[in-house]
């Protein structure tokens, strides 16, 4: 859709040579990118793997159990309640591969009949707007741009990701008292 | 806030020590998944820089730009996080290559830099997580999910406009 936007745009203005040849250098560009974030990537999520071994998820997830009851209320099944606290610790940590598994189980147990209830709801809303403690991507992102502080966002992102959060939680719960 | 990324290093590293966890076999473990992820976002890499390449020689961004710049003005957003803003919930390698373009062109200690990396960890990719979490769960209608879900991201993007003096 942006590529036919932008050749529809570059034939109206008699540019189209210069689209295509940015576009070429685009995708060269895309491989020097990647491959200048992979030393990055692997950096961090390796770190994040000895934090994973050491069984912070699950302790998360101890830690989450009760909160999680009273926020998602009767709409929580029993059953649902273990992988939905397991896929919100994993998410916390940064581990988005770990968690999608848990998160579908849970989203399977809670659903009844064809429409999303509000505890399902909720949770989709959460796992959306990010929980992430730490954003280890973008840090590994600026690390290979060349940033003096790479890590010095990690602070307001986590304000921002928890205002986001909240004002998810906040228009789920005003929409289940307008439905 | 320099000492922000050797502290997170050295609590993961105690962590692991305390648990009596193979630190080097664990790092191993989670840089091989780091690389799947690089590799990964590989294609998409291509064709969004591809595109947005086009769109920007094309000339339509400063367009577009220049239709939402008042808007951007009032909420202290700079003009070059825009591409990132409304591909963050849409697609996530997308958001990550529109990052990865903002930090190379404005810098990474630049405001527009660190306005776009606060941005990118704030928000999920909504249709995506929603649509992959509804579909297992078989659920056809979604009721108030997206509309509060997007209603979080721009609360997320906003806030990182503010947050970043």
């Amino acid at each position: 859709m942006l590529t036919a936007a932008a050749l529809a745009a570059g034939a109206a203005r008699g540019r189209l040579d210069s689209v295509v040849n940015a576009m070429l250098s685009g995708a060269r560009e895309g491989v020097t990118a990647a491959l200048a974030m992979a030393g990055g990537f692997a950096f961090f999520c390796g770190w994040i793997g000895v934090l994973r071994r050491a069984g912070a998820v699950t302790l998360l997830a101890r830690a989450g159990r009760r909160p999680l009851r009273r926020l998602l209320g009767p709409g929580l099944t029993e059953d649902a309640l273990e992988p939905v606290a397991v896929n919100l610790a994993a998410n916390m940590l940064g581990l988005g591969n770990a968690a999608t598994p848990f998160g579908m189980e849970a989203a399977r147990r809670m659903a009844a009949g064809d429409a999303a209830g509000n505890a399902l709801c909720l949770f989709l809303v959460i796992n959306s707007s990010s929980v992430q403690l730490l954003p280890a991507t973008v840090i590994a992102l600026r690390a290979a741009a060349g940033s003096a502080d790479p890590g010095g966002i990690a602070l307001p992102a986590l304000i921002a990701t928890a205002l986001s959060t909240l004002v998810g939680i906040v228009s789920c719960k005003i929409a289940e008292r307008l439905s | 806030m320099s000492w922000a990324l050797p502290a997170m290093i050295l609590a993961c590293l105690a962590a692991g020590v305390w648990r009596r966890v193979p630190v080097y076999d664990a790092f191993l473990e989670g840089a091989k998944e780091g690389l799947a992820t690089a590799r990964n976002i590989l294609p998409a890499l291509i064709a969004m820089l591809c595109a947005v390449r086009g769109f920007e020689a094309s000339g339509l961004t400063e367009d577009l730009c220049r239709l939402c710049a008042p808007a951007l003005r009032a909420l202290r957003l700079p003009e070059e996080t825009l591409p990132l803003m409304l591909l963050r919930p849409v697609s996530g390698s997308a958001s990550l290559a529109a990052l990865r373009a903002v930090l190379d062109q404005c810098g990474p200690d630049s405001r527009a830099g660190l306005v776009a990396s606060v941005m990118m960890g704030s928000s999920e990719t909504v249709f995506y997580t929603c649509g992959v979490y509804l579909s297992a769960a078989g659920v056809k209608k979604s009721r108030h999910t997206v509309p509060c879900a997007l209603l979080a991201w721009l609360a997320g993007s906003i806030a990182a406009g503010l947050l970043v003096p």
